[in-house]
This record gives C-alpha cells, structure tokens and sequence, in this order.
C-alpha cells in the first residue's frame, strides 16, 4: 500500500515530469492547450515567488545610505563585517549537521526494528512515536528549559541539538522503516547463511542500501534544524550562540529596521536549504512521509 | 565464537529446510528472527527510546507537574490542582485563541489542498519546462519561514509597503494588512496557506502519478465527461493521500509558531493569537507557568486524542 505513496528513485522521481509513455501526436487545438498552460502557470509562478524575488532583489540593491549603483554584493559582505552573520551562519551550520548525523544514527536503527519487528510491543513503539510527533512541541519545552538550565544546556548549542534530534527522530525513523520495508528480506537471509549476524546484516546489507532512504531522512532532519525558530527563540539567549533565524530576527529589535542587511542575510540563509533541495530533490519525497504513516 | 557456531548451526537447519519450498522459507525467516534477533533488536531501539523519554517523555511527565502547580521557570511552586485549567478554561483569551486556531487550522488545511489539488493536476498535463515549474513553486515550502516573514513583513507591514501602495494606485484604497485585526487574520491564513501548498502539490503529485492513464482513456471511450472523470476517478484514487496529508496538516496547523508569530506576533488586540503563541506568551512573557502549560496540555491532550482515533483509521483502510 505504502508503494503507491512513498515513491523511490527507482519508480521515477515523484517530482519528476516523467508522464509514461508519449500519447498520440497532439493536434493543432492541443499545441494551444499546452500554451495557454505554459502561460497560466508562468503567471501563477511568478506571483507566488513574489516574496522570494523582493529577498533577492533588495539583498542585492544598494541600501538608501550607499553610494554603490546597479546590483551589488555589498550587503552580502556588509552584514559579515558589520554583524555577528559569520558566527551565526556556523552555528547554524553545526547545529543543523549534528542533528543530521544523530537523527539518522538514531533513526536507522530503529526504523529496521519497526521494519523487520512484528511483535506487539513494536507497533507499540510505532503507535507511540505517532503519537509523539503529534504532540505540540511548547508542551515539552518548558520543560526542558527547566531541565537545561539546570544542565547548564540553555543557551548552548549542543542543547539544541538534543532537542532537534528528539524532534526530528519520529518522523525520521518512520522514513526509514518506510524505506526498509522496500528492501526484501531475502537479501538479509542471504547474509545470514553466510554467517552473519542480524546486526552485520543489517550494517552490511540493508544500510549499504538504503542511500535514498538515509538521504531523505538526512533532508528532512536538515530543512527541520535548519529552518526552527520555536526551540531557538526559546533556548538561545546571547548573540554569539544565535542561529541564523534568530539573527535575522535580531534586525527586527532596531528601532529602523535595515532592510538591505536582513534581506541579505535572509539570503545567505534561504540559499542551502534550496541547494540541497535542488541536488537531492529525487531522494525526497513528501509522499514517504504520507506512506510510511500509512503503512506502520 | 560460540555465536558464530550457533549460527552455522542455524544456517544449516535454514539450508536442511530450503527445499521444503516457499511455506519454508518464511517458517525459516520466523526461527531465524525470533531465536537470535529481540535482543539485537532490543540494543537497536535503545538509542531511540532513551531519546524518547528524555525529550518526550520526562517533558510531557513534568508539565503534567507544572500545569497543576502554581509555580515559575524557577520554583515549582505549590500543589494547586486543576485551578490552573479551571483558570484558563474561564478565560476569553483561551477561547478567542481556540476560535482563531480552529480557523487557521480550516484555512491552512483545505486551503492549501485546494491550490496544491489545482496545480498538480494542471502540472500533470503536458506543459513546456513542466519539471521546472514544479521545482520552482515548491520554494515557498523549502524557504526558511523566517525568511519569508521577513519578505511578506515587507510587502505588507506599513501603509507604503508595496502591496498597500499598488492597491492604494488602484483607487482600491490602503488596506492595512497586519494593523487590522480581521484583516490580519485573512492575511496570516494567506501566508499559511502560501508555505503550506507545495507539501500537498507533492503529496497530490506523487498520488496522481501512480494513476493509470489508461483509466482516463476507458472512461473517455465511455462518455464520462472532464468533470465526472475528475469526481468518479481522479479524487477516488488520491482519497488516501489526501485523507493523510488533511491529518498530516491538521497537526502542522494546530502546532504552527514561526507562521504566525513571525508575521504578527499574534496582534493586533490579539487577534491572530493562536493557542501555541498563546501558551509562549504566557510562560515566556508574563511568567505564568502554570497556566501556559494548562494551555499546552489542553491542546496536548486534544491531539493525542486526535491523533489516536486518526491512526486508527488510516491503519485500518491500509489494511483494506
């Protein structure tokens, strides 16, 4: 059931424009079909990435003070010189790619249990999980910062980290049963009669197969950590711990906001978010999200 | 060593019973899993358990706490009972934040499906650079929120923001996006609505793409028009999909934060105060614990309640 949503690279990308096989030339009446499509959906694009246009536009115009003429990079550079961006660009960074490596360690293991279990406590954990993900994240918050403060986590990077992967780990571990349920298990078996154990079979076999499965989870931990503001707003206090959605909001506390700094930042922190989405963009698939919590 | 002797003598019962055919092979797989697997399986899930209770677990034990104490961020104060609920349940603010996540909630789930139901079926014609404008019209998902607060903030917040000023040059007169509260209200389901579309244009997609199109072909020959092709066919087929992506979404809406705080921070007079910003602001702003979590809880239990029947339901049509 899972297989008509949760699409993998090997059934075609689900994105893709892969529309089976070419139909009977299109007549006359159907070319035009066909532009007047072109033309709607272009109209529709372009008003739905107004926003995302105006960033880029206003990062790159020189700001009302500036001397510069035409486009210029002088924002981009203006806002590591002039604010804390740097710092803040790594804190980002290292905070999105331990959530990254954690989530998956975490998750990959699990998700194989979910996967190959069939006993009642492992649709147990499966029910729990759903459950959890459910539940609103300022519940546990509190909470936590209680607990963190008395830690000495609040304010602290790794803090955060800890409750990315918490957040993150649901989900992740269902993509990842998702994606093993796809793997048959007579390969395993295979690997048994070799003589390995079901942990070297696992280590060996499954995961040294599931690359799409891992990247897809590795996607979504990274868009979760990369774009959060709740968990930071909360648990990040000085400027030199702030991620990047807190610098940007930091813009906004001035008494002039200058638009030219936050869209340039806005910038630098929308761009690997897109990155990753254009290079992998195959590997993820929403509808893996949709199916794995169809088929647990 | 003695493992691995244990194995070869599994291994070769497993090749004793091969040629018992297929009702052996999964007889096989049953004693293989079950002899030596629970306790792997046991060291596999303990990461993601210990994770479980720290981060969802001990905090949910220790609201339970909080909501029925009347303490702070610090103290945990005294054993006050379900005052604290009794406290929020009698508040307007509660039931005016309840009322405006209901709505949202509505807005962002049907709205969203609507635009992403309407562009995955016309993206699913053949149209030139199709790919690309698939790509392209899923930024607005991809794009921090933070970022693209920041870009609507602009386009919207003040009377000379651009979009006041287009309508303003229409003879439309000067809306004030996010000063009035009805209109701000409109204006934050908009950008929700705005984020949340490409996640049902995939899910939509990738439903649509497992359709036959030889199935179009037959109802055609058949005389079914475009539109009862579309209700006797089309929505048949992405009812399950879409079944999950209203659950899916639902929760995403209830949990929102970034959308609307970033936008409005909940104004104005309250007015797009959603029970999440309710519950930060209550804890974070005016350091009343007690009632914060309540609020927390309430929504909490709600959904667990929610979330339960749901699970229920689609396992049971993944079962049909």
């Amino acid at each position: 059931m899972s297989a008509v949503l949760h699409a993998h690279p090997e059934s075609g990308p689900v994105l893709g424009v892969d529309e089976g096989k070419p139909r009977k030339v299109l007549s006359e009446a159907g070319m035009r079909g066909r532009w007047w499509r072109f033309v709607l959906i272009l109209v529709i694009t372009a008003i739905v990435l107004v926003p995302i246009m105006v960033t880029v536009v206003l990062a790159l115009t020189p700001a009302p003070n500036s001397t510069a003429t035409g486009l210029t990079l002088e924002n981009i550079t203006g806002i590591f010189s002039k604010t804390l961006a740097g710092t803040w660009l790594q804190n980002s960074l290292i905070t999105t790619l331990a959530t990254v490596f954690v989530s998956v360690a975490v998750a990959a293991p699990a998700g194989y249990v979910l996967s190959r279990g069939r006993s009642r406590a492992v649709s147990g954990y499966s029910l729990l999980l759903f459950v959890m993900q459910s539940l609103p994240i300022i519940t546990s918050v509190v909470p936590l910062f209680i607990l963190f403060a008395a830690m000495g986590l609040v304010d602290n990077l790794m803090g955060l980290t800890i409750i990315y992967v918490g957040s993150t780990m649901t989900v992740a571990t269902w993509m990842m049963a998702a994606y093993f349920d796809s793997i048959p298990i007579s390969l395993e078996e295979a690997s048994w009669i070799d003589g390995c154990s079901v942990f070297g079979s696992f280590t060996k076999v499954v995961l040294r197969n599931s690359l799409p499965g891992i990247l897809s989870t590795a996607i979504f931990a990274f868009l979760l950590a990369w774009n959060d503001y709740l968990v930071a707003i909360v648990f990040l206090r000085s400027n030199e711990i702030f991620t990047l959605p807190m610098g940007v909001q930091s813009f906004f506390q001035q008494n002039n906001t200058d638009w030219s700094g936050v869209m340039a930042l806005a910038v630098i922190m929308m761009l690997p978010p897109i990155i990753v989405f254009a290079t992998l963009n195959k590997y993820f698939s929403v509808g893996g999200i949709g199916g794995s919590l169809a088929g647990r | 060593m003695s493992s691995t002797t244990a194995q070869s003598g599994l291994a070769r019962a497993r090749k004793g019973l091969a040629p018992g055919g297929a009702g052996g092979g999964s007889l096989n797989r049953k004693s293989k899993l079950s002899a030596q697997t629970s306790r792997t399986f046991f060291w596999l899930l303990l990461p993601s358990v210990i994770l479980l209770v720290l981060i969802h677990g001990y905090p949910l034990f220790q609201a339970g706490i909080q909501a029925t104490h009347d303490g702070n961020l610090i103290a945990t104060g005294n054993f006050v009972g379900i005052e604290n609920f009794q406290q929020v349940l009698s508040s307007p603010a509660f039931w005016k934040a309840a009322q405006f996540t209901l709505w949202f909630t509505i807005v962002g789930v049907f709205g969203s499906w609507a635009v992403g139901l309407g562009l995955a079926l016309l993206l699913r014609t053949k149209i030139p650079a199709g790919g690309t404008f698939k790509v392209l019209l899923l930024l607005p998902w991809v794009v921090p929120i933070v970022v693209s607060s920041t870009a609507w903030n602009w386009l919207v917040a003040t009377p000379d923001s651009l979009i006041p000023s287009i309508f303003r040059n229409l003879g439309l007169g000067t809306p004030l996006f996010l000063a009035d509260p009805t209109l701000a209200a409109v204006t934050v389901m908009i950008f929700k609505v705005w984020v949340s579309f490409p996640f049902m244009m995939m899910m939509i997609s990738a439903a649509l793409a497992s359709v036959d199109s030889t199935v179009y072909e037959a109802a055609s020959m058949d005389g079914a028009s475009r539109f009862q092709q579309f209700t006797q066919i089309t929505l048949p087929l992405i009812a399950r999909s879409t079944y999950i992506s209203w659950i899916l979404m639902t929760i995403f809406c209830v949990n929102d934060f970034p959308t609307i705080y970033l936008l409005t921070g909940g104004g104005p007079v309250d007015a797009t105060t959603s029970l999440v910003v309710l519950a930060y602001r209550t804890v974070f702003q005016d350091f009343a614990t007690g009632p914060g979590v309540a609020i927390a809880f309430l929504m909490t239990i709600t959904l667990v309640v929610v979330s339960v029947i749901l699970y229920r339901q689609i396992r049971k049509s993944s079962v049909e």
